[in-house]
C-alpha cells in the first residue's frame, strides 16, 4: 500500500489509479475503467466524442450530432484524417435544440434534418449521434432513424452517444456497431476462410482496423502491404466510405491497430464472418517489422514472406542514416506519454527504446486491466503508470520523473510548455504521419526538433537578473576551472521553476529512481 | 448550399458555458466548473487552449448515468469539494451545461447546502464564494454566457459587500429563471421599475464614491486588448476596475512560479468595489450589458456603454467618454497615435477604397469591426453574427447610414458558416474579416482571411491580436492592407502582355509556353 500513496500529491481517491513499477516485474494493481472522479479535471471527453473520433474519418458520411449546438462545434473537423476523396464528413452538422426542442421534444426536428441534408448532400449513410439531453428528454432515435431510412433507402444509423452514459470506450462500441450494420455478407463465399485456399486462388485481402488516416497515415501503410501483393480493401475508418466498409467481410484478415476502439469489431467479425484478427502496429522499425512479418506468415507464402523481408530491409537501409543521427542527439532522454488508448502507448514504448530514450510516466485515459498488466511487462522499473490522470498530477509527475518530453494531445502540450518540457504530439491534432518507415522518421525528427531546441535553455533562466549574469562571468574569468562549484553558478543552475503544488507535501515527494 | 430550415452546418457560434467560462477566468484565483458530464468541460477546454495555447484547467461534476436519473447534487458537492481540495481558489464560478440544465438541478439550493455542510460562510475575507450561473446551451450562445456570468459576478460581490438585505441566491436564480423566459430587456426594465418603486436612496448619485471607473466589455477582448485598455486607463482614469482581465490569466508569462490557478485577474477586492465607483463604462452596444446595468439600477453607479473601440470613431468616442467622466484631458501620447492612425489611413486609402469585405463573429466586435471598415472607405458587403440577436440588423444598419447610406450590405444574425458560405458566394467580398473557421470558404474561393475573433486555432498569435485602441486600429489597418497587397501584388509575378506586343510572331509563340 505504501508504494501506492504519495508520488504525486493528489486527492486521496485518485491515489490508486497511480503506481510505479517496482522491482522483479512484479505487478501492482492499478485501478482503472471507471467513471472520472468529479471535480478532478479529467483530461477524458465523453461517449460522444468516443463515437465520433471513431466514425469521423468515414468520408462521405453525413455526421448528424442530435443536440444543441455546442457538442457539434466542438468537435467540427477536429481529427486531422485525411481524405482522397469526398470531405462530407469534415462539415459539422448538428440540429441545434432549443428550448422549445427539449420541451416538446426533438424528434420532428430530427427527421427534418435528415430530410434536409439527405435532400443536399446525397450521402450513402447518415451517422445520428444522440448527445447527453436527447438521452434525458427520450427522443425515439431508433424510430425516427427506421423511417428516414425506409425513406431515403439508405441507412440511416442511430449512434447512442448520449455524453453521460459511460466513457469514451463506451462510444467506440456504439461507433463499432453502427460499422457493423454497413459491413454486408459477401455473395457466395463460404464463411470459413482458409488461408492456403485463398491465396491459391485469388489475391490475399486485408482490411486495417483502428488506423485513422490522420495526416495520411495510411497511405504510408498501404502501399507496404499491396507490395506483398495483398490487397487492403478498407482501412476502419481512415480514408474509408460507405462503399469501401461494405465490402470489408471478403477480407481474409483483419490487422488491428487500434485496438481499445477496434477489438470490438475484430471480434464481431471472426465470429460473424470468421475473419480472423491480428493485433499490429505501424509505428516504429520494429512493430512494423513485426506487422509485415506475421502477415506473411499468416498467409503462409514463402513468395510473401520473401517480399516482406526485402521490403523490411530496403526500407530499414533507406531510413536507419537518419534515425541513427537523431538516436545520437537524443539518446537517454526521458520521455512521459500520456494516451487515450494503450494501443499507441505501448507501441511508443517501443519506438521510443529504438531511439534510446527510456519511459519514465505512462498513462492513457480509458486503458482497461489487461492493458496496463502489458504496460507495466513493458517498462522498467520506476515508471509511472497512471489512468485518467489530470493536469495537475501530469504536471506534478512530469517535474518528479524529471521529463524531458511529453507525448501526448493539445491539452496536455501546454502543461509540458509551461514546464519547460519539450512536447510532441500524437493525437489528432498533428500534421504529420507518423505510421510506415517514412512517418517514423518523421516522428524522430519532431521529437529531435523538440527536445535539442536551443529554447529550453532560454526557458531555464525565467526572470533577468543581471548582477548574477555579471558576477558569474567574472567567476569565469578570475578563475576558470571549475565554473559548477562557484556559488553563484550554482544559484544559476538551481534556479528551477517553484512549481506549488511541489512546495506542499514535500517529504512525501518520491525521486525516480529511473 | 440550399435553403435550409432545420440543420445547422458548421456553426459559428459556441454554447453558453463557454462564454462563463471566458469571464470567470479573468478573475483573481478562480475556478470555474461545469455542472454536467465530463464530455463538455474537455472539448471547452480543448477549444480554449488552441485558442490562447495556455493550460486551461475546468472541472466538471461529471455526471454519470446515476446523476443524470437521480439529480447530480452528490456529483456537484463532490466536484466542488475536490476543486477546493486541489486548487484552493478564492472563487469557484460554476456554469451549467445542457445536461443539468434538464434535468432540472436546482444548483444554487445545492451549493447553498454544500456552504452550510462544509461550514462555507458569507464573508468574503476568508469564505470561498461560489458564483453559479444558469448556462443552457439551447438557450443562447457564448455572447450571452459571457454577459451572464459577468452580471451574476458583480452581484454576488455587490451584495456580499454590503450588508445583506437580500437573500443573495435566492435573487440571482430567480433572475437568471425569469431570464430565460422573458430575455434581456424585459427583465431589466421590470427591475427599472422596481428600483424607482424602491427610489434610489440617495438621488445626488455617488457622493461617496472610491473615485474609480469601472470597465466592462460585453464581448471576450483578447489578452493584449485588455492590456491596451488597461495602459489607456492607466494613463487617463487613474484608478479603474476592470473585469474581466484576462490579460494575464489567458496570456500567461514563464516565470519561476507555476500556481496552479494562472495568477492575474481582477481582484476581487476591486470586483466588491464596484459599486462604490463614480461610473461605469459598457464597451459594446449591440448586446445588453447586464452588469452595467444592474450597477447603475441597484447601486447608482451610472452607466454608459460605447461601442468597444475598433477604429477611429469608435476609439474617438472611448476616450470622449473617459474625457466627460473623468474629466481628463486626453494624453499627448495618444494624441500622437491617433495622428500616427490618420497618417496611416491616408497612406492607404486607395489600397482599401471600395475593397469589398465580408466581416462575421461576434455581435459587438463585428459592429466596431464594420464601423472601422466604413470608415477605411472599404465596403462591407457582407456583414454577419452566428448569435441570435435582436439589435444586430437595426445597430448595423444605422451605422451605414451615419457613414455611407449609399452602400446596401447584406446583414445576417443566427447564422452558421454554411449559409455565411451561401451569402459570400452572393455577395462575391474580395477579402474575409472573422475567426479561423472562415477559412474553409476563404481557401474554397481563393480570398484572404484576417483572422479577428475566436476561436483562432491554425495561427499563433491569437492572445497578442491587438484591436482597440488608435494602436490596434494601426495594427489592424496594416495587416489588412498588407494582406490585400499581398494578394494583389503583380510586381514580383512574370510580365505576360507587354513583351507580346513587340515580340515577333515565333517569339510570342516561345514566350506563351514559357509562361506556362
Ligand atoms: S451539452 Fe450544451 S454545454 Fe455541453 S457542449 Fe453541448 S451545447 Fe455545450
Ligand atoms: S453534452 Fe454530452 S455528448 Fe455533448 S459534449 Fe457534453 S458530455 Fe458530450
Amino acid at each position: 500500500m505504501k508504494e501506492k500513496t504519495g508520488i504525486v500529491d493528489t486527492l486521496e481517491e485518485r491515489q490508486p489509479y497511480i503506481i510505479r513499477k517496482q522491482e522483479r516485474g512484479q505487478v501492482i494493481p492499478l485501478a482503472c475503467d471507471n467513471n472520472s472522479l468529479a471535480g478532478a479535471i479529467s483530461q477524458r471527453a465523453c461517449v460522444y466524442s468516443g463515437a465520433r473520433v471513431v466514425l469521423n474519418p468515414v468520408t462521405d458520411a453525413v455526421h448528424l450530432v442530435h443536440g444543441p449546438i455546442g457538442c457539434a462545434g466542438y468537435t467540427w473537423d477536429i481529427r486531422g484524417a485525411k481524405s482522397s476523396g469526398i470531405e462530407t464528413n469534415r462539415s459539422s452538422f448538428s440540429t441545434d435544440m432549443k428550448e422549445i426542442d427539449i420541451v416538446f421534444g426533438g424528434e420532428k426536428k430530427l427527421s427534418n434534418a435528415i430530410d434536409e441534408l439527405v435532400g443536399i448532400y446525397r450521402p450513402p449513410v447518415v451517422f445520428v449521434y444522440s448527445t447527453c439531453i436527447v438521452g434525458i428528454i427520450g427522443d425515439d432515435l431508433d424510430s425516427v432513424c427506421k423511417t428516414a431510412s425506409q425513406k431515403h433507402n439508405i441507412p440511416v444509423l442511430p449512434i447512442k452517444s448520449e455524453g453521460f452514459k459511460g466513457n469514451k470506450s463506451d462510444g467506440y462500441k456504439a461507433a463499432c456497431d453502427a460499422l457493423k450494420q454497413l459491413i454486408k455478407r459477401p455473395e457466395e463465399e463460404t464463411v470459413e476462410k482458409k488461408p492456403e485456399v485463398s491465396q491459391k486462388a485469388r489475391k490475399p485481402k486485408i482490411n486495417i482496423l483502428g488506423d485513422f488516416n490522420v495526416a495520411g497515415d495510411v497511405w504510408l501503410v498501404k502501399p507496404l502491404f499491396e507490395q506483398m501483393g495483398i490487397e487492403v480493401i478498407v482501412s476502419m475508418t481512415g480514408d474509408s466510405t460507405a462503399k469501401t466498409i461494405s465490402r470489408a467481410a471478403e477480407a481474409d484478415l483483419n490487422l488491428v491497430q487500434c485496438s481499445g476502439s477496434m477489438n470490438y469489431l475484430a471480434k464481431w467479425m471472426q465470429q460473424e464472418y470468421g475473419i480472423p484478427y491480428l493485433n499490429v502496429s505501424f509505428f516504429g522499425i520494429e512493430d512494423i517489422s513485426i506487422a509485415l512479418r506475421k502477415t506473411a506468415e499468416y498467409f503462409g507464402s514463402e513468395e510473401m514472406k520473401k517480399q516482406a523481408e526485402e521490403i523490411l530491409e530496403t526500407e530499414t537501409n533507406r531510413i536507419m542514416p537518419e534515425i541513427s543521427r537523431v538516436r545520437e542527439r537524443v539518446e537517454g532522454k526521458k520521455a512521459a506519454i500520456y494516451m487515450g488508448g494503450a494501443a499507441k502507448a505501448l507501441t511508443l514504448i517501443k519506438g521510443f527504446s529504438e531511439l534510446g530514450m527510456e519511459v519514465v510516466i505512462i498513462g492513457t485515459q480509458t486503458g482497461k486491466k489487461e492493458d496496463y498488466e502489458q504496460i507495466s511487462y513493458s517498462v522498467r522499473n520506476g515508471t509511472v503508470i497512471v489512468d485518467d490522470a489530470n493536469p495537475l498530477e501530469l504536471a506534478d509527475l512530469l517535474v518528479k520523473q524529471k521529463a524531458d518530453l511529453m507525448v501526448a494531445g493539445v491539452k496536455e502540450r501546454f502543461i509540458a510548455y509551461k514546464l519547460g518540457v519539450a512536447f510532441c504530439d500524437f493525437n489528432h491534432d498533428r500534421v504529420v504521419e507518423f505510421e510506415g518507415f517514412d512517418g517514423f522518421v518523421n516522428f524522430t525528427r519532431e521529437v529531435d526538433a523538440s527536445i535539442n531546441s536551443p529554447v529550453w535553455k532560454a526557458v531555464k533562466q525565467r526572470i533577468l537578473k543581471p548582477e548574477g549574469v555579471e558576477s558569474e562571468r567574472t567567476a569565469v574569468k578570475e578563475n576558470g576551472e571549475n565554473i559548477s562549484e562557484k556559488p553563484c553558478a550554482k544559484k544559476y543552475k538551481e534556479m528551477h521553476m517553484d512549481p506549488e503544488f511541489l512546495r506542499q507535501n514535500q517529504d512525501d515527494a518520491v525521486e525516480s529512481q529511473v | 448550399m440550399t435553403k435550409r430550415n432545420y440543420a445547422t452546418v458548421n456553426p459559428c457560434v459556441m454554447c453558453q458555458p463557454m462564454g462563463s467560462a471566458l469571464a470567470f477566468k479573468g478573475i483573481e484565483n478562480t475556478m470555474v466548473l461545469f455542472h454536467g458530464s465530463q464530455g463538455c468541460s474537455t472539448y471547452m477546454r480543448l477549444h480554449l487552449a488552441h485558442h490562447f495555447r495556455e493550460p486551461v484547467d475546468i472541472a466538471s461534476s461529471s455526471l454519470s448515468e446515476k446523476g443524470a436519473i437521480y439529480g447530480g447534487r452528490e456529483n456537484l458537492k463532490k466536484g466542488l469539494k475536490n476543486v477546493i481540495n486541489r486548487y484552493n481558489p478564492k472563487v469557484i464560478g460554476v456554469a451549467t451545461t445542457c445536461l443539468a440544465e434538464t434535468i432540472g438541478d436546482d444548483v444554487s439550493a445545492i451549493i447553498r447546502e454544500f456552504k452550510e455542510e462544509e461550514g462555507i460562510g458569507d464573508d468574503p475575507e476568508k469564505d470561498i464564494i461560489i458564483i453559479s450561473v444558469s448556462t443552457p446551451s439551447y438557450g443562447e450562445s457564448h455572447v450571452s454566457g459571457y454577459i451572464k456570468a459577468l452580471d451574476a459576478v458583480v452581484r454576488k460581490f455587490a451584495e456580499n459587500s454590503e450588508k445583506p438585505k437580500i437573500p443573495e441566491d435566492i435573487e440571482i436564480m430567480d433572475y437568471m429563471e425569469n431570464m430565460e423566459i422573458m430575455g434581456y430587456t424585459e427583465i431589466i426594465e421590470k427591475e427599472k421599475v422596481a428600483e424607482t418603486l424602491q427610489e434610489a436612496k440617495s438621488p445626488d448619485i455617488k457622493e461617496t464614491t472610491n473615485g474609480k471607473l469601472n470597465l466592462l466589455p460585453t464581448e471576450s477582448l483578447s489578452p493584449a486588448d485588455v492590456r491596451e485598455l488597461k495602459e489607456i486607463l492607466e494613463a487617463t482614469a487613474g484608478d479603474y476596475i476592470f473585469l474581466p482581465d484576462i490579460s494575464e490569466t489567458f496570456d500567461a508569462p514563464l516565470g519561476n512560479e507555476l500556481p496552479k490557478i494562472a495568477p492575474g485577474g481582477t481582484r476581487l477586492s476591486e470586483i466588491a468595489d464596484m459599486p462604490n465607483s463614480r461610473a461605469s463604462l459598457g464597451l459594446g452596444i449591440v448586446s445588453k450589458n447586464l452588469a452595467l446595468a444592474y450597477l447603475e439600477e441597484s447601486h447608482g453607479v451610472p452607466g454608459h456603454s460605447v461601442p468597444i473601440p475598433i477604429g477611429l470613431s469608435n476609439t474617438d468616442s472611448f476616450f470622449t467618454e473617459l474625457v466627460n467622466t473623468i474629466g481628463c484631458p486626453i494624453p499627448e501620447e495618444y494624441q500622437k497615435e491617433r495622428g500616427r492612425l490618420l497618417d496611416a489611413m491616408v497612406d492607404v486609402h486607395k489600397y482599401l477604397y471600395g475593397v469589398k469585405v465580408a466581416v462575421y463573429g461576434d455581435p459587438d466586435t463585428v459592429f466596431s469591426l464594420t464601423a472601422f471598415m466604413l470608415e477605411l472607405g472599404m465596403n462591407p458587403v457582407l456583414v454577419a453574427t452566428g448569435s441570435k440577436s435582436r439589435d444586430f440588423g437595426k445597430r448595423i444598419k444605422q451605422i451605414f447610414e451615419e457613414i455611407r447610406p449609399e452602400l446596401e450590405p447584406v446583414v445576417l444574425d443566427g447564422i452558421d458558416f454554411d449559409s455565411l458560405n451561401d451569402a459570400v458566394s452572393e455577395c462575391n467580398p474580395e477579402i474575409l474579416i472573422g475567426n479561423s473557421n472562415g477559412r474553409y470558404i476563404a481557401k474554397a474561393r481563393d480570398i484572404p482571411l484576417v483572422r479577428v475573433g475566436l476561436p483562432i486555432h491554425d495561427r499563433v498569435g491569437a492572445q497578442r491580436i491587438l484591436t482597440v485602441g488608435y494602436r490596434g486600429a494601426l495594427e489592424l489597418l496594416d495587416r489588412i492592407t498588407n494582406t490585400i497587397l499581398e494578394a494583389t501584388d503583380t510586381f514580383t509575378a512574370p510580365v505576360q502582355v507587354e513583351p507580346a506586343a513587340y515580340a515577333g510572331q515565333g517569339a510570342e509563340k516561345e514566350f506563351m509556353e514559357g509562361a506556362q
